[in-house]
C-alpha cells in the first residue's frame, strides 16, 4: 500500500508529460513543424494556440528542451499567468533578457516562453512589439494562449501561428492505454469510452479523470467515472431536449427524473442543457435561441434559489410548447 | 425582380406581341452575322456536324445556319412563325452551345435591341442603339478570343462533349414549341440592354426555369455541351440580368436602395447541390472577371476564391477592361448600368461554372490570356532577377561578414557579434526586409511624402525655434496597421538622408518626466557621432523616431502630451508612428502633426516581392495563392512572409490544391470592434441555413467586446429591415429580449456575480435581437447613445447636488425635490426678469442667487437642466451679450454670501491644502495641447 500511496506523489499528469517532441499526441502536421525547427534551429517567433489540455504548453517545452540542452536554464526565461507581466516586467526583466548575451551554439537563440499570453494586457504586449523585432537576431518568443484573438495583431502579424486542434479520441485512447498498462490499472472498455468522452478532446482532463478513478474506486468502468465527472451526461441531456422538441414530453420527464434521482443538481442540469443546444445543429437557429433563451431564464431562476424538480419540469414543458 | 419565369409563363400569351421580333434586325445582322459566320472555323462546323450525327434535325440547323439571316428576316416581314423560329432557335443554340455563341449572340442581340424598340415604348431608340453599337464591338474582341479557345476545345472535348450532348438535343427537341416561344420572349426580357449574351444564354436557362423537372438535367447535360465555349456561359448569364434590368431602368431615380437590400437578403438559397466542376489548370487566365449580385448556390467568396485559383483576375468594380460580369440575382443597378455602358458580358453562375469547365489550360488563345500570360512569365522573371540580386548582395554581405569575423579572430575575440550572424539564423522577416526604399511594398506616395517632408526639414526649420502662427508641421505622424513597412519606411528614409537615429518604442518607459529628461534634452542638439562620422559632410543631423505610440500606456503617465508639446517645438525632425490614429489617446496630436497615412499594401504590390523570397528560399508558391494569402492575412505582408517560412519547413509548394488549408489556419484572428460586429450581427445573410457565422460564433462576437456590444445593438437594432415576419413584431420581440437580458446582466453585475449566466446574456442582449430583427442594415452603425446619456445623467446629477448642497440653507428638501419643485420656478423666475426687463433685472437676479447662496456658475449650471419643453437654450440666446456680461460683470464686482458648504471636499479640507502643488503628471496628461500654444 505504501508503494501505491508513492506512487501517487506525483499527478500523472506531470509523470506522464511528454518529455520530448515525439513523444506529443496528435496535432501530427504542427508538431512535425516543430520537429523540424528543432532539428534546424532558428526557430521564428510563434503563438501556440488551442483548447485547454491539448499539449500546448508541453510541446513549447519540448521544442525548448531539444532546441538548447543543456542550456536550457540559462537561455530561457519563462513567465506564465502566475508571474507578474505588467508592463514593467516587460520593459525591464523581458528586455533585459533579451539584451543578455548567452553563448550558443549556431542556429540557437535564446527563448522566452509566454505561457497563458492571452491574459497578459494589451500594453504589456505593445511592449513586447519592437523588443521582439529589435532582439530577433538573438531572442525569440513562443506565446502560447488558448484565444489567439486576445493576442493583439502587431504581436500576431510578427509570429508564426500555430493551431493546435482538439485531440482525436483515438489519440487520446492510445496515450490512456500505455498509461493504464504502466501503472496497471484494471479497467473496462466502458470506462474508457466514458473517459474519453467526458474528456472532450482534453488530453489533461482525461488523465486526470482516469487518475481520480483510479484512487477512488480502483477500478475505471463507466459508472465510476461519471462519478467522479460528476456532471449530467451531455447525451441524456440531448436526449432529454428531442423528445421535448418532437412532443415526446413524457418519456423525456422520465429521463429527467432519473437523472434527478441520481443526484445531478438543477444547476448542473440547466447549465448542461444550454451548452447542448447551443451545439444541436439539427434544429433550426432561431429556435435553438428560443429554448436557449427558456433554459437560460431557468438557470437564472434556479440561481435565484429555487432549484427544485418542478423548476426543471417548467423548463421542459416550455421547451415542448416552442414551435 | 422581373423573373424569366415569368415571362416564360406568359409567353404563350405574349407571344403576339412578339411580331417584331427579328423583322429590324435582319440588314444589320447580315451584315454582321455573316462576317462573323465566316470568322467561324470551318473545321469546327465540320466536327459539329459529326456530331450532330445523332440528331438529324440538328444537323439542318447546323448546315442552315449561314442562312439564318434570310430565315429571321422573312420571319419578321411576316408573321412569325413559331416553325421556323424554333429551328433557327434551334440552330442557333447548337451554334452557340458548339462555337463561340458570338455570331449567334450577335443576332440575338439585334433581335433582342429591336423587340425593346418596338414593343417598349418606354426603351428609347438612342438606348437601342447603344446597345447595337455596343454588341458590335464586343463581338469582335471576344469572337477573336473565343473563336481560337474554342477550336482548341472542339478537339480535347469532342468525347465528352458527345457524350453529353445527346440528352441536351433530346430535351431541345422535345422544347422545340419552347423554344419558338421564347424566341417571342426574348424581345420582353429586356436583355437586350445586356448586351450580346443575353440571346443564347437564354435558352439553357429557359430550359432551367421552365421545366423544373427537367432542369438539373438540362444545366447538367448543358455544361459539357457549353464547354467549347466560354461565350456560352457568358450568354446564359445574361438572361437572369434581362429579368432584372427592366425593373431597374424604369426606376432610375427613384430606385430604393433599401427595398432592394432587403429582397436581396431574402434570396433563397441555392440547393447546394451543385458540384463545382474541375477546370483545367489556370483556364481563367486573362479574363478580369467582377462578381455581383447573390449567386445562388455559390457564395460570392468561393466564387471569386474559384476565379482566383483558375488564374482570373477578380476586381470588385466594373470597368471598361472587365471581360466577363458573373451576374447573381438582385444585382446592384449601378452595376448593372456599367455593364451596359462599357457593353460588357455577363454571365449566371451555370454560365460562371461552364465557363471554368470549358476553358481550356492557361486560358486559351487570346489576346488576353496571352497577355496576362507573358505578364505572368515576366513577373516571374522579375522575381528571378530580384531574386539573382539579393543572392549578389548576400554573397557581398557573405564576405564581408567573413572578413570581419577574421579581423575579430586575428584581434582574439571569438565571440560573434550578433550584426554579423549568419542569414540562415535570421528570421525571414529581418532576412528579406527592406534595405532600400524601392524595396518597400506599396505606400509609395506615403513614402515619398515622408522623404520630402525630411529632405526639408533642415532648410524649413533646421536651428530655430518655432516663431508664433507658424503653421508648418514640425512632426509628422505614420499610421496604418501593422505589418506594412511603417517603421521600416521611416528608418530607412532617415538612414538613407544621413540621419542619426533616436528610437523609442513601446518597450521604453514614456513618462512625461522621463520624455522630459531624454528627449527633451536633445531636441536641440546635433548628432556627436555624425558628427565624427562623416565630417567631410558635417552631417550632424539626427531625428527622432518614436514609435508605437499608441502603445504608451499606463506607466507612461503625461507621455502623449508631453510629445505633443515636443511636435511643436523641436529642433530635430521628430517622427511618430502609431497604429490606430482614431483612437482618443492619439487626439493630441491631431493639429500638431503632418500626418502620413500608410495603406495595406495591395496583393498585386506585394507580388513580385513575395515570389522573389520564394524563390530564394526554394519554395514553389504558385502566383495565383498569393491573393488568397494576402486575404488571409488581411494584407500583411510580414505575416505571409512568417507564414511561407513556417509552411516551407514541410511543404515546399504552396499552390490551390493547400492554399485553402493554410489561409485557414492563418486567418488572423483579431477581436472585433464593436462597429464591426454589429452589421455581422445584423445582417441576415448571417443567419440563414449554413451561414459561415454558426450560432457559437456570433456568441464569440459578443465576448469579443461583451461591455460594448449590447447596447452598439440596442443603438442599431431598428436600423434594419428583417427579413422575415412584420417588422414591427420583430422589433418588439427584440425589445422584450433586450430588457430581458438586461435582467440578466442585473444578475451579473449586482451583488450576486453569477458569471456563470454571461452566454444567456449573450443570447438575451445579442445574439437573439439580432436574430428577430437581421435583414439589411440600413444607414450607418451608430455608437451607443447610452453612453452618451449615460454620463449626462451622471454629470446632471453631480450638478444637482451641488446646487442643493448650496441652497440648503433656504431649501428643505432632497435633492429630487429640488429638481421638481424649486428649479423650475427658480429658473423661470431670473429668465423672464432678465427677458423682460434686460440689463434693469441685473440686481434682481442677483439678489435671487443671494438668497439662495448660489454663485454666478451655478446661475449657468441652472440653465442648463432642460425643463419641460425645453425653450431654456434658446431663450438664453435671446439674451444680449451685453447683458449677460454686465451680469458677470456686476457679480463679480460685489461680495456675495456662501454657506459652509465646499460640495465634494466636504470633509474638511484646511486653508492650508488650499494650494496644492499640482501634480504635473496629471496636469499634463489632461492638459489640452493647443492651451499651450496659446501662450
Amino acid at each position: 500500500m505504501s508503494n501505491y500511496s508513492l506512487k501517487l506523489e506525483l499527478p500523472w499528469v506531470e509523470k506522464y508529460r511528454p518529455q520530448v517532441l515525439k513523444d506529443i499526441v496528435g496535432n501530427q502536421e504542427t508538431i512535425e513543424r516543430l520537429k523540424l525547427i528543432a532539428e534546424n534551429g532558428n526557430m521564428p517567433h510563434l503563438i501556440i494556440s488551442g483548447l485547454p489540455g491539448i499539449g500546448k504548453t508541453t510541446s513549447i517545452h519540448c521544442l525548448a528542451h531539444e532546441l538548447l540542452g543543456k542550456h536550457y536554464n540559462d537561455a530561457t526565461l519563462e513567465l506564465n499567468a502566475s508571474d507578474d507581466r505588467g508592463i514593467d516586467i516587460v520593459r525591464n526583466k523581458i528586455k533585459q533578457f533579451a539584451q543578455k548575451k548567452v553563448q550558443l551554439p549556431q542556429g540557437r537563440h535564446k527563448i522566452i516562453i509566454l505561457d497563458e499570453a492571452d491574459s497578459m494586457t494589451p500594453g504589456a504586449q505593445q511592449a513586447l512589439r519592437r523588443t521582439m523585432e529589435i532582439y530577433s537576431n538573438s531572442t525569440r518568443f513562443a506565446f502560447a494562449c488558448n484565444q489567439s484573438n486576445k493576442i493583439i495583431e502587431p504581436l500576431q502579424s510578427r509570429c508564426a501561428i500555430l493551431r493546435y486542434g482538439k485531440l482525436q479520441d483515438e489519440e487520446v485512447l492510445k496515450r490512456l492505454l500505455e498509461i493504464l498498462k504502466l501503472e496497471d490499472v484494471k479497467f473496462s472498455n466502458d470506462g474508457l469510452e466514458a473517459l474519453i468522452f467526458t474528456a472532450e478532446g482534453d488530453m489533461r482532463q482525461a488523465i486526470n479523470n482516469l487518475q481520480s478513478t483510479n484512487s477512488g474506486f480502483g477500478f475505471v468502468n463507466g459508472e465510476n467515472v461519471f462519478k467522479i465527472v460528476d456532471s449530467p451526461h451531455p447525451l441524456i441531456i440531448k436526449r432529454i431536449l428531442l423528445n421535448c422538441i418532437n412532443q415526446n414530453f413524457d418519456d423525456s420527464l422520465q429521463l429527467l427524473n432519473e437523472l434527478w434521482t441520481k443526484g445531478y443538481s438543477a444547476i448542473d442540469i440547466a447549465s448542461t442543457s444550454f451548452k447542448v443546444v447551443k451545439n444541436m445543429n439539427e434544429i433550426t437557429e432561431s429556435k435553438r435561441l428560443e429554448i436557449m433563451k427558456e433554459i437560460g431564464i431557468t438557470h437564472m431562476r434556479v440561481l435565484e434559489g429555487v432549484g427544485s424538480y418542478l423548476q426543471l419540469n417548467g423548463m421542459l414543458a416550455r421547451i415542448s410548447e416552442i414551435k | 425582380m422581373v423573373d424569366i419565369r415569368d415571362f416564360f409563363g406568359n409567353s404563350s400569351g405574349k407571344g403576339a406581341k412578339k411580331k417584331t421580333l427579328v423583322a429590324p434586325v435582319a440588314k444589320s445582322l447580315e451584315k454582321k452575322v455573316t462576317s462573323k459566320l465566316d470568322s467561324i472555323n470551318k473545321r469546327a462546323i465540320a466536327e459539329v456536324i459529326s456530331l450532330s450525327d445523332e440528331d438529324d434535325e440538328d444537323f439542318t440547323n447546323l448546315t442552315k445556319k449561314p442562312k439564318v439571316e434570310t430565315t429571321s428576316t422573312s420571319l419578321s416581314e411576316t408573321e412569325p412563325k413559331s416553325e421556323p423560329r424554333a429551328v433557327e432557335r434551334n440552330k442557333r443554340g447548337d451554334k452557340s452551345e458548339f462555337f463561340g455563341n458570338s455570331k449567334t449572340n450577335k443576332r440575338k442581340n439585334k433581335q433582342v435591341v429591336v423587340d425593346v424598340d418596338d414593343e417598349d415604348g418606354d426603351f428609347s431608340p438612342e438606348n437601342s442603339d447603344g446597345d447595337d453599337d455596343f454588341n458590335d464591338d464586343q463581338f469582335i474582341g471576344d469572337d477573336d478570343d473565343y473563336a481560337d479557345f474554342k477550336g482548341e476545345e472542339k478537339f480535347g472535348g469532342r468525347k465528352r462533349l458527345r457524350s453529353a450532348r445527346s440528352p441536351q438535343l433530346n430535351d431541345r427537341n422535345a422544347n422545340k414549341g419552347f423554344v419558338s416561344k421564347e424566341l417571342e420572349k426574348l424581345p420582353k426580357s429586356r436583355t437586350s440592354t445586356l448586351e450580346d449574351g443575353a440571346s443564347v444564354g437564354k435558352q439553357p436557362s429557359r430550359k432551367k426555369v421552365a421545366k423544373s423537372s427537367i432542369k438539373s438535367e438540362a444545366v447538367a447535360s448543358s455544361i459539357p455541351d457549353y464547354k467549347s465555349s466560354g461565350i456560352s456561359a457568358t450568354d446564359i448569364l445574361a438572361k437572369i440580368p434581362d429579368a432584372d434590368l427592366p425593373e431597374d431602368i424604369p426606376t432610375d431615380q427613384g430606385f430604393n436602395f433599401r427595398d432592394f437590400k432587403a429582397r436581396q437578403s431574402t434570396l433563397p438559397t441555392g440547393s447546394n447541390d451543385i458540384k463545382i466542376p474541375e477546370g483545367a489548370p489556370n483556364c481563367l487566365t486573362g479574363l478580369t472577371m467582377v462578381f455581383t449580385g447573390v449567386l445562388p448556390n455559390i457564395s460570392r467568396d468561393d466564387s471569386e476564391n474559384l476565379a482566383k485559383r483558375y488564374g482570373a483576375k477578380v476586381t470588385k468594380s466594373i470597368s471598361s477592361k472587365t471581360s466577363v460580369v458573373v451576374l447573381g440575382e438582385e444585382a446592384g443597378p449601378s452595376k448593372v448600368r456599367k455593364i451596359k455602358q462599357f457593353k460588357l458580358k455577363a454571365i449566371d453562375e451555370a454560365g460562371f461554372l461552364q465557363l471554368i469547365q470549358g476553358m481550356p489550360e492557361e486560358g486559351g488563345d487570346g489576346d488576353a490570356a496571352e497577355r496576362a500570360r507573358s505578364k505572368r512569365l515576366e513577373e516571374e522573371q522579375q522575381a528571378l532577377r530580384e531574386a539573382e540580386k539579393l543572392q549578389e548582395e548576400a554573397d557581398i554581405e557573405a564576405k564581408k561578414r567573413e572578413e570581419a569575423i577574421k579581423r575579430l579572430q586575428k584581434n582574439g575575440k571569438s565571440a560573434m557579434p550578433s550584426n554579423l550572424k549568419l542569414d540562415s539564423e535570421k528570421l525571414w522577416t529581418v532576412r528579406y526586409a527592406p534595405t532600400s526604399l524601392e524595396q518597400i511594398c506599396g505606400n509609395k506616395s506615403s513614402v515619398t511624402k515622408l522623404k520630402d517632408w525630411l529632405e526639408q526639414w533642415p532648410r524649413k526649420f533646421g536651428n530655430r525655434k518655432p516663431e508664433k502662427g507658424e503653421t508648418e508641421m514640425r512632426a509628422v505622424l505614420i499610421h496604418g496597421p501593422p505589418g506594412i513597412g511603417k517603421t521600416t519606411a521611416a528608418h530607412l528614409i532617415a538612414k538613407s538622408l544621413g540621419y542619426d537615429i533616436l528610437e523609442k518604442n513601446a518597450s521604453d518607459v514614456r513618462s512625461k518626466s522621463l520624455l522630459h529628461e531624454n528627449i527633451g534634452n536633445v531636441l536641440n542638439n546635433t548628432s556627436v557621432v555624425g558628427f565624427f562620422n562623416n565630417a567631410s559632410q558635417n552631417s550632424n543631423k539626427f531625428c527622432i523616431i518614436m514609435d508605437e505610440v499608441d502603445g504608451m500606456s499606463g506607466g507612461d503617465r503625461g507621455g502623449v502630451g508631453e510629445l505633443a508639446s515636443f511636435a511643436r517645438k523641436t529642433q530635430a525632425p521628430l517622427i511618430l508612428i502609431c497604429n490606430d490614429k482614431s483612437s482618443p489617446k492619439m487626439r493630441p496630436f491631431d493639429r500638431c502633426t503632418l500626418e502620413i497615412p500608410f495603406r495595406r499594401p495591395s496583393a498585386r504590390e506585394m507580388k513580385s516581392r513575395l515570389m522573389t523570397i520564394a524563390l530564394r528560399e526554394g519554395v514553389k508558391l504558385d502566383p495565383n495563392t498569393i491573393d488568397q494569402l494576402v486575404a488571409a492575412t488581411s494584407n500583411d505582408i510580414r505575416q505571409i512572409i512568417n507564414l511561407i517560412s513556417t509552411v516551407s519547413m514541410t511543404q515546399k509548394t504552396i499552390d490551390s490544391s493547400n492554399s485553402k488549408s493554410i489561409a485557414q489556419d492563418w486567418q488572423k484572428n483579431i477581436a472585433l470592434k464593436p462597429f464591426d460586429i454589429i452589421p455581422r450581427l445584423l445582417s441576415g445573410q448571417n443567419y440563414l441555413e449554413n451561414s459561415s457565422l454558426p450560432l457559437y460564433k456570433k456568441m464569440e462576437l459578443y465576448f469579443d467586446d461583451h461591455a460594448f456590444v449590447p447596447p452598439m445593438l440596442q443603438e442599431n437594432y431598428l436600423n434594419t429591415r428583417p427579413n422575415r415576419g412584420n417588422h414591427l413584431k420583430q422589433v418588439a420581440q427584440a425589445a422584450d429580449s433586450i430588457s430581458l437580458g438586461d435582467l440578466v446582466d442585473a444578475k451579473i453585475h449586482s451583488s450576486d456575480q453569477q458569471w456563470s449566466l454571461m452566454p444567456l446574456h449573450a443570447i438575451m442582449s445579442t445574439v437573439r435581437p439580432g436574430s428577430l430583427v437581421a435583414g439589411s442594415v440600413s444607414g450607418r452603425i451608430n455608437f451607443a447613445g447610452w453612453f452618451g446619456q449615460n454620463s449626462k445623467t451622471g454629470k446632471y446629477y453631480r450638478l444637482l447636488t451641488e446646487l442643493q448642497y448650496r441652497s440648503r440653507l433656504r431649501t428643505s428638501t432632497n435633492a429630487i425635490e429640488f429638481r421638481l419643485e424649486y428649479l423650475p420656478i427658480l429658473v423661470k423666475r431670473m429668465l423672464i426678469t432678465l427677458l423682460s426687463q434686460g440689463a434693469d433685472a441685473i440686481p434682481t437676479i442677483i439678489d435671487i442667487l443671494d438668497h439662495y447662496y448660489l454663485n454666478k456658475s451655478d446661475f449657468d449650471y441652472l440653465m442648463e437642466f432642460p425643463i419641460g419643453v425645453d425653450n431654456t437654450a434658446p431663450a438664453l440666446k435671446k439674451i444680449p451679450t451685453k447683458v449677460k456680461s454686465a451680469l458677470t460683470r456686476k457679480y463679480n464686482a460685489g461680495s456675495h454670501p456662501i454657506s459652509v458648504y465646499k460640495p465634494g471636499t466636504s470633509t474638511g479640507v484646511s486653508s492650508k491644502s488650499k494650494e496644492p502643488k499640482p501634480d504635473f503628471d496629471e496636469v499634463v496628461e489632461d492638459d489640452e495641447p493647443e492651451d499651450e500654444v496659446d501662450e
